[in-house]
């Protein structure tokens, strides 16, 4: 698969049919990869394609000026596709390799399940349904659903959508939708207040440090509300009440678009449960519109068209 | 305030071609509806950001009420469409986050439904009563500001 991928993408650069190559190249720390940008052949040997490919790249297009070749998961492409209905992105400036995914590993839950920081795994192996580690020396097999994100047990196109050529054969859909939901069902057992409070926690902890709004391909704005200061919407140090109303405008505005990559969860240094925001808008949209995120790319974003019949049982 | 004598404060954003007018008909129809909201025009329900929403609860109103014209009578052909479904989730993730469904309402009103604006107006105030002040943004320590 890396193999192809390298050959491919060489194949295009030297042809001039791209100009970069958006991929995953190896990070700093053992497992972790980072995003690899290139015009330059050489850099290619550098790609990797393994279970430990998070980031989402879709985003990266819209800011490259010129043709793109981009590598994505199920998730990712179904970005990629919001990003072209919302025009961010042409169809035709890209050269899409898509990744047919099984999951991708939460490196904070495979550090959790084998008790030891991260860095301590020097090699990791998927085989079949496991994990296979070498923590300090020694082998470690676990098995590889315990440790993937949760937003994958509700992954329902694991195989990009939209692609020019796939990577490796198409995976089927391994639904355990109840443990995707798993916190939002938690949440919505709780009463209003209890609720409330919960998320006034959370949001005391944000230092406001962007990171979900800028890694969220669905963030595409180019002036950012809270970045306005004719009206500051909101303050520009973190108070949980700011921190709170932040981001549930932020909800707002990628409602619709989020295709629940989890990225922003990921990128939340103080760990806020994002997702649990994001992924029930994803639902709702669903329920009120009967919109799925990135599915077809001319159909129009889900707020700018809307149907007479559109559900009003809310107005009095 | 003490609880005793504390009476809600809402807010009303009501588009200019209908339910601004409607307030204003029930007005002139000597029609009586709480002195507990006051009203911002806005040239349509569509001008209605979540934002406006969200901070006017967050600086401590008790309510908030949008009301803009019936479907298929918007002036500018769509903008009650498109503020419809942005209502629809705005109200969702409200819900969801903790917010009581009674502090923020969306209402249909034309520019002669004087009375039937009157009638909002009352039974949305009475509904903010009942749920009491608006705490939610309040931060403990400085309670009673």
């Amino acid at each position: 698969m890396e193999n192809r991928l390298k050959e491919e993408a060489g194949k295009l650069l030297k042809e001039g049919k791209v100009d970069y190559i958006v991929g995953y190249g190896k990070g700093t720390v053992n497992l972790r990869t980072s995003p690899l940008i290139t015009n330059k052949e050489e850099d290619l040997e550098g790609l990797v394609i393994n279970p430990f490919i998070a980031n989402n790249l879709s985003r990266y297009p819209v800011e490259l000026k010129g043709r793109v070749g981009i590598v994505v998961k199920g998730c990712d492409s179904r970005s990629l596709t919001s990003l072209m209905q919302d025009k961010k992105v042409k169809r035709e400036d890209l050269i899409i390799f898509g990744v047919p995914c099984e999951g991708v590993v939460d490196l904070k839950k495979l550090a959790g399940q084998i008790g030891a920081e991260i860095d301590r795994v020097t090699d990791a192996e998927k085989e079949g349904e496991n994990l296979t580690l070498q923590v300090d020396g020694s082998k470690k097999t676990i098995p590889f659903r315990d440790v993937i994100f949760d937003k994958c047990y509700g992954c329902e196109h694991p195989t990009p959508l939209e692609y020019d050529m796939l990577l490796g054969s198409e995976v089927a859909p391994n639904l355990d939708i109840e443990k995707s939901l798993e916190r939002i069902k938690e949440l919505e057992g709780m009463d209003a207040q209890e609720r409330w409070n919960y998320w006034k926690e959370q949001f005391s902890k944000c230092i406001r440090c962007y990171g979900c709004r800028n890694v969220c391909p669905a963030c595409f704005c180019e002036r950012c509300f809270v970045d306005v200061n004719m009206p500051q919407w909101v303050a520009t140090y973190a108070t949980w009440q700011d921190n709170l109303t932040f981001q549930l405008i932020r909800t707002l505005h990628v409602a619709g678009r989020c295709s629940d990559c989890g990225e922003c969860e990921r990128a939340c240094p103080v760990g806020i449960p994002l997702r649990s925001l994001q992924r029930k808008m994803v639902e709702e949209v669903k329920d009120l519109f009967g919109h799925e995120v990135g599915i077809d790319k001319d159909a129009p974003p889900v707020f700018s068209h809307y149907e007479a019949t559109d559900p009003d049982e809310f107005m009095k | 305030m003490e609880e005793s004598n504390w009476e809600p404060k809402v807010i009303g954003f009501l588009c200019h071609w209908c339910s601004y007018a409607g307030a204003d008909l029930s007005g002139s129809a000597r029609l009586e509806y709480p002195h507990n909201i006051r009203i911002i025009r806005i040239p349509c329900s569509g001008r209605v950001d979540p934002m406006f929403i969200l901070r006017a609860l967050q600086n401590g109103v008790d309510g908030v009420l949008v009301s803009g014209c019936h479907p298929g009578d918007c002036h500018y052909q769509s903008g009650n469409f498109h503020a419809r479904r942005k209502f629809a989730v705005i109200n969702r993730l409200l819900k969801y986050v903790g917010i009581e469904p009674e502090r923020v309402q969306f209402s249909w009103v034309a520019a002669s439904e004087g009375p039937k604006m009157a009638q909002v107006i009352g039974e949305f105030v009475e509904g903010v009563r009942k749920v009491g002040p608006n705490r939610l943004f309040k931060d403990e320590k400085k309670d009673g500001e």
